[in-house]
């Protein structure tokens, strides 16, 4: 009791007990406070107005009409054709130009760890697209497409694979590789540059070692480049795929999301029902649903990496 | 320190008084480019010369962003004194009760006289003038000599079964087709005028509110440019032609017809020889009448401007028959003056279509209803979705018929509630 007592009224006991409180409880969110207000700002505080706008009408021409409407917009979503086959063209769009510059960037970026004469003009030459405005490739590869000014029409009729020389973009079975072309000719050197950093710091010695031991070219990739390059894939792959089916520029430009919305991706849908119907309640709504399954896709990802990545 | 707080306040009262003598007008236009803003510069540098004291600052926003910027700027205090208004937002904002009546303006005006009809017809569409407009961007019909001389055929055509006879005649040379279809953004007027001119009547909807596009001369209208396009008259991938492509087609001699404003016109006599192409008026329908789509855009005064005169000034020199003249031979569109069709520039070949098509009893120009709230979507993103799907045979032209006509009818419901 004496005791109890003692530590109680004892004002250093009392002052020790504080300064764990302060230390433990409160500095830290002192200090980290800029950049907690700072991420709420610009981060969490537009994604809990934009979550929210999903359950309102919310009409910009009469922007004081607005009003809770429940899960009217989600109940919409449910029911609408145009979002399932923007959904559908969605995971075509990601996959096809994910996989296809994923593995001609692996490619170049093997290409490019070796010697060889040039290797720096090379170098230059595959790195340009990446600085190529994305608005004046979608552009010019339009134009390629076009059999009145462009040679590809003329080139893929002279191969067989087209019966005539017409363009693919008006062609809705076709339509989509439009975009998709030419996404992997611009995306290809991000995937280059990467691979290519993460290549050269491997340690020589391990490639030594298993010359010595007598492992053929291809047990070298397998057991060593690629264990190496596994953390580098997950991420780089993780944040591209997210980007992509995120990326309508390349679709808005070279197609309009046409023909017969047959090109049309979730977020090119988004934008014509924000900003031509101006229905910024159902558009959030889309945006919800985006997000929701892209973030599914980060987590199955993450726990992927975790699980391949021992080394 | 008094030394300083002096001449604070001696530069303050100088910068009062010489901010009170001049006067500075905001201006801003919508639809830009360099050369555009270059020639509204010299048009501005002459009215400032013949105002002193009065300066001009010129904001130019891209037409891309610029509903929404405009829309922004207005709502947060920031009014420009006088802008570009495009006619499909005049509603909006003379309805809104933001700009300036300019009737009494124009009745004390030098150049009101000769302003026509017409022009003051468009002026007048939300009730008082609110605008003068610069000048219109009307549908009229290119057609390649050389290529319809070589299909055989004998003359420009003037119905709408001339044009499909014609068209289908040009598709039979290898490689080239009838009509540069415009199946992408921006076809709307297309399908508005095939229906109008088949149906032999431009009214949007009937006395008792009811869309006319789905009345079966509207569907014949449809139905025309579908087979158009499936009997191979038009090019495969004119499904998603824009503007640029179909200028393109035409003056590559892809296709031989190509319905268009005469802003077109800058890029085609650019690359094409003044002798091998000329323009008509639209083909008539059964009624024996085109209803070819009118647009236009022109100058307004915001009504919180506090130098109305001046605002005015600005807007009637920018209107002035030479003035314009120079303006509408840059941009492309039909000037507004009577008369206008004497200068050499517009007594061509080329121009002639329109100026026939405007003096002409049996074509009714089309204004599209722009005060419908949704008709942006309706014209950019529904019509165009929904029209390539019938192209590539997914679907009907009663259907697609039907759907827009209900579409507009719940529209210009909704308008006709908050009148």
């Amino acid at each position: 009791m004496i005791t109890r007592k003692h530590i109680v009224t004892e004002p250093g006991g009392h002052r020790a007990r504080r300064s764990l409180y302060w230390q433990y409880a409160v500095e830290p969110f002192f200090y980290l406070s800029p950049a907690i207000i700072l991420i709420g700002a610009v981060m969490l505080m537009p994604l809990v107005i934009g979550i929210s706008y999903s359950f309102q009408s919310i009409d910009l021409l009469r922007p004081f009409n607005t009003g809770w409407v429940g899960f009217e917009n989600y109940t919409k979503l449910w029911s609408d054709r145009k979002f399932w086959l923007a959904l559908e063209n969605t995971f075509w769009w990601t996959f096809w130009s994910i996989t296809l510059q994923f593995f001609l960037g692996l490619g170049l970026a093997l290409l490019l760890n070796t010697q060889f004469y040039g290797k720096k003009l090379f170098q230059a030459l595959v790195f340009l697209p990446w600085a190529v405005p994305t608005f004046l490739s979608a552009l010019t590869w339009a134009w390629l497409f076009n059999p009145v000014i462009g040679p590809i029409p003329h080139w893929l009729a002279a191969l067989g694979v087209l019966s005539e020389p017409y363009n693919i973009l008006g062609d809705p079975d076709l339509a989509l590789w439009g975009p998709i072309t030419a996404n992997v000719w611009f995306g290809v050197p991000f995937f280059a540059i990467t691979l290519l950093a993460a290549l050269q710091s491997i340690p020589g010695d391990m490639y030594e070692a298993a010359e010595i031991d007598g492992a053929s070219a291809w047990q070298t990739f397998t057991k060593i480049t690629l264990p190496f390059l596994a953390p580098m894939i997950a991420i780089t792959v993780m944040l591209r795929t997210i980007w992509i089916a995120n990326f309508a520029d390349l679709i808005f430009v070279m197609t309009g999301g046409g023909p017969a919305s047959s090109t049309q991706i979730v977020s090119s849908y988004i934008f014509t029902t924000a900003f031509r119907k101006l229905d910024f309640g159902y558009a959030s709504a889309i945006a919800v649903a985006l997000l929701g399954i892209l973030m599914v896709y980060a987590v199955l990802l993450l726990v992927l990496r975790k699980k391949l990545v021992k080394v | 320190m008094r030394h300083l707080f002096k001449s604070i306040g001696l530069a303050a009262t100088l910068m009062a008084s010489s901010a009170y003598a001049d006067t500075t007008l905001k201006l801003v236009e919508v639809i830009t480019s360099p050369s555009r803003t270059e020639t509204l510069q010299a048009l501005v540098n002459d009215y400032e010369a013949a105002n002193d004291g009065v300066t001009v600052e010129i904001i130019s926003l891209p037409w891309g962003q610029a509903f929404e910027k405009l829309a922004t700027m207005v709502a947060g205090g920031d009014v420009p004194d006088v802008v570009e208004m495009p006619d499909s937002w005049l509603a909006l904002y003379a309805g809104s009760d933001q700009l300036a009546s300019l009737e009494e303006h124009i009745a004390g005006w030098d150049h009101g006289d000769t302003l026509t009809q017409k022009t003051l017809d468009m002026a007048r569409q939300s009730g008082d003038a609110y605008m003068i407009p610069y000048g219109f961007y009307l549908r009229a019909m290119f057609y390649n000599k050389k290529l319809l001389a070589e299909a055989g055929v004998e003359g420009p055509p003037a119905t709408m079964a001339e044009f499909m006879e014609a068209s289908k005649m040009v598709s039979a040379l290898p490689g080239k087709s009838g009509y540069c279809l415009r199946g992408g953004p921006g076809g709307t007027n297309g399908w508005i005028m095939m229906a109008a001119v088949m149906n032999g009547t431009n009214e949007f909807f009937t006395e008792d509110g009811k869309s006319r596009l789905n009345e079966p001369g509207s569907v014949e209208g449809i139905q025309f440019l579908l087979d158009m396009y499936q009997n191979g008259y038009a090019p495969r991938d004119s499904v998603n032609w824009g503007f640029n492509e179909i200028v393109a087609g035409f003056y590559s001699g892809t296709c031989a017809f190509l319905d268009q404003d005469p802003d077109a016109l800058i890029a085609i006599s650019e690359r094409m020889p003044a002798e091998d192409f000329a323009v008509i008026p639209m083909p008539t329908g059964p009624s024996g009448k085109a209803f070819p789509t009118i647009g236009f855009a022109g100058w307004s005064v915001f009504k919180s401007t506090e130098h109305e005169n001046d605002a005015w000034n600005l807007v009637a020199a920018l209107s002035t028959p030479d003035a314009n003249a120079t303006w509408s031979k840059h941009v492309g569109v039909i000037p507004i003056h009577e008369g206008a069709d004497q200068d050499p520039h517009f007594q061509t070949e080329q121009f002639k279509g329109w100026f026939d098509e405007l003096n002409g009893a049996q074509y009714e120009p089309t204004i599209m209803p722009t005060y419908l709230e949704q008709w942006g979507y309706f014209g950019s993103t529904m019509v165009i979705e929904t029209a390539q799907e019938a192209l590539l045979g997914q679907r009907s032209a009663q259907d697609l018929a039907d759907e827009w006509a209900g579409f507009l009818t719940k529209e210009h419901a909704k308008w006709k509630a908050a009148q």
